[in-house]
């Protein structure tokens, strides 16, 4: 009888801590949403829209954008994000 | 000063057999002597030896022909022969007339440690370089290929199955430290370390002298110009595209000639291969996962091949792009193809160019600009543009040029987005454009140029 | 959180799971980018209940 074989983990074995999302606020008032484009295309007619419609509840929004859908956000547009906003809306794929 | 005297030797070997007298002799002189057999117990029958049945001995020993013999001295070795030569003998025992009547040389014997292919399973077992990935330990009758399969790590072609014995073999290739780390592997951003690299070669099917190149490719890829991650995720059909330049091409024997973009060739088959392997496994990107490709392309199995630079009038292509004279080095461009550029009947560069732009005009959309693109210059093409004297960069500023449309501010040709090279077999009109992502330069894929380590 | 059509689904199960975190996400019907105006702002309109629900405990 052949021995056992033994191979090699080709993967990169991930294991990844799990985190769990901020807890969300009990309501809106007074807390900016960032509106987050991420540059593809025609989501900035979906994001307009969006943003319209929190504004007619009295929400305050300010608007960001990721200058290419191909890479993550800079730092930069990151930690303004976390320094202007309380909560993040962004508009991903496709 | 405690002399201590160590033997191995075999029934296999003549020159063994023959020294039967001189064992006895050590034994007689009263010398301190262990004595390792790697196949008969009963071998020798002049002295008591114990089998090395598994060979850790004599692999610990770095014994390479039989009979070894090896002294030490308060456990530190002083000195060793292999092989009959009664001089050496005498001087490192001490001891005079070793053997009278035996001829005074005969050469040993290769040793069963060092057989093919046994090196490598003493180190997996034995040995002190230590891979640090997970063992993953198959059932006794789970056969190895399916195994593969059934965990996720193959393209949907068998694999080689990754054992330690191979993956140790392979990091032979190489000087570099296994648990070097090239970088993080997107999409889930895993660090990438050499060792994984070299499992991921193995599979593909890569000889161990590939994997400099292999290396050379990841390095590209986990570039952050290159954004692997988009090219990825990208709905685009494309997949990075592995170009080889160099003496090592040449070493590795990769096919620049005939069906140069197809089939037939290991190392351009399987260094490209390992690539995709390495952003599968180590990075975690799958089909119906991250990787969210409409169609993809055939070359997402594998796409390497090298530019046939003796065939060229032309620098290397990796010289163009700021590698060293005469260096090997890899230029990973996010791409698929191959659409054809067929022109049999012009004679001057001026014309062909028009049938090079024509193709560009109408590539994937009309519309389409600022695009990158490989051109592969096919040497019956190559000819008419040698004959008439041009350069790689006339050719370029000449495609720019018919290529300039009034209206449009946008190039259809990002700039720095062309990449001539000159491949193919010597006959055939047919030259190929490999088309490039939708998102090109800063804002998507730069093509990255890196040159072969050790 | 995120808004994406119902093509990516799997990318976000995969990426969630790799990286050991599963932002809030709200699928929106595929695609976006052929669509007139008046259809992508429908579909806004469509979504704009649910973000608001989950931007909130």
């Amino acid at each position: 009888m052949r021995n056992t074989p033994v191979l090699v983990d080709p993967t990169g074995e991930v294991e990844p801590a799990r985190r769990e999302p901020l807890a969300r606020p009990a309501s809106l008032d007074g807390r900016t949403v960032a509106l987050l484009d991420i540059s593809k295309a025609r989501g900035d007619i979906f994001l307009d829209r969006l943003h319209m419609r929190l504004d007619e509840r009295g929400i305050e929004v300010k608007r960001y954008m990721k200058p290419t859908f191909a890479r993550i956000a800079p730092v930069a547009v990151k930690q303004q994000i976390a320094s202007e906003a309380a909560l993040v809306v962004e508009g991903l794929a496709d | 000063m405690t002399k201590q005297f160590t033997l191995v030797v075999k029934r296999d070997c003549p020159t063994c057999t023959l020294l039967e007298p001189v064992y006895a002799e050590l034994a007689a002189s009263g010398l301190a002597l262990d004595v390792w057999t790697q196949d008969d117990p009963a071998f020798p029958e002049s002295v008591s030896g114990a089998l090395d049945e598994e060979l850790e001995r004599s692999f610990r020993l770095g014994v390479e022909i039989v009979p070894t013999l090896i002294r030490r001295e308060d456990g530190e070795e002083t000195g060793r022969t292999w092989g009959w030569d009664r001089a050496e003998w005498e001087r490192l025992t001490g001891l005079e007339g070793l053997g009278a009547g035996l001829p005074p040389f005969r050469p040993g014997c290769g040793a069963k440690n060092v057989e093919p292919g046994m090196p490598e399973a003493l180190a997996a077992r034995f040995g002190s370089a230590h891979l640090k990935s997970r063992r993953v330990p198959l059932a006794p009758l789970e056969d190895e290929v399916e195994a593969a399969y059934d965990r996720g790590w193959s393209d949907g072609l068998p694999v080689v199955p990754p054992t330690e014995a191979r993956v140790l073999a392979m990091l032979d290739g190489t000087t570099r430290d296994p648990g070097e780390v090239l970088g993080l592997a997107p999409p889930n951003l895993q660090p990438c370390t050499v060792e994984k690299v070299a499992v991921n070669a193995v599979m593909a099917g890569c000889k161990p002298e590939y994997l400099p190149v292999v290396l050379a490719a990841v390095e590209a890829a986990l570039d952050d110009a290159f954004c692997m991650h988009g090219v990825l995720a990208t709905t685009y059909y494309i997949g990075p595209i592995v170009i080889v330049n160099g003496p090592v091409r040449r070493a590795v024997g990769m096919n620049a000639k005939g069906n140069v973009l197809g089939q037939g060739n290991r190392a351009n088959a399987t260094v490209g291969r390992a690539l995709q392997l390495v952003v599968r496994n180590v990075g975690g990107g799958k089909p119906q996962g991250v990787d969210r490709a409409a169609l993809g392309n055939p070359g997402k199995y594998t796409f390497c091949f090298p530019e046939d630079e003796e065939g060229s009038a032309w620098p290397p292509l990796s010289e163009s792009r700021g590698a060293g004279k005469g260096a090997s080095a890899v230029t990973l461009f996010a791409g698929y193809g191959v659409m054809g550029v067929v022109d049999q009947d012009s004679r001057t560069p001026e014309a062909l160019v028009e049938t090079f732009a024509d193709v560009f005009r109408g590539l994937e959309n009309r519309n389409r600009r600022n695009i990158d693109a490989v051109v592969v210059v096919s040497p019956e093409h190559d000819r008419v543009f040698r004959d008439g004297g041009w350069s790689r960069e006339d050719l370029e500023a000449a495609l720019r040029t018919a290529l300039d449309e009034p209206g449009h501010e946008t190039p259809k040709l990002r700039e720095g987005g062309l990449l001539i090279v000159r491949a193919g077999g010597g006959a055939g009109m047919f030259s190929a454009i490999l088309p490039g992502w939708a998102a090109t330069g800063p804002v998507g894929s730069i093509p990255v140029t890196k040159e072969v380590g050790t | 959180m995120g808004v994406a059509t119902t093509e990516f689904v799997e990318a976000w199960q995969a990426q969630s799971a790799a990286l050991g975190y599963e932002p809030p996400m709200i699928f929106v019907p595929h695609p976006i980018q052929d669509r007139t105006d008046a259809e992508i702002q429908a579909l806004a309109d469509a979504a704009v209940e649910e973000i608001v629900g989950r931007l909130t405990a």
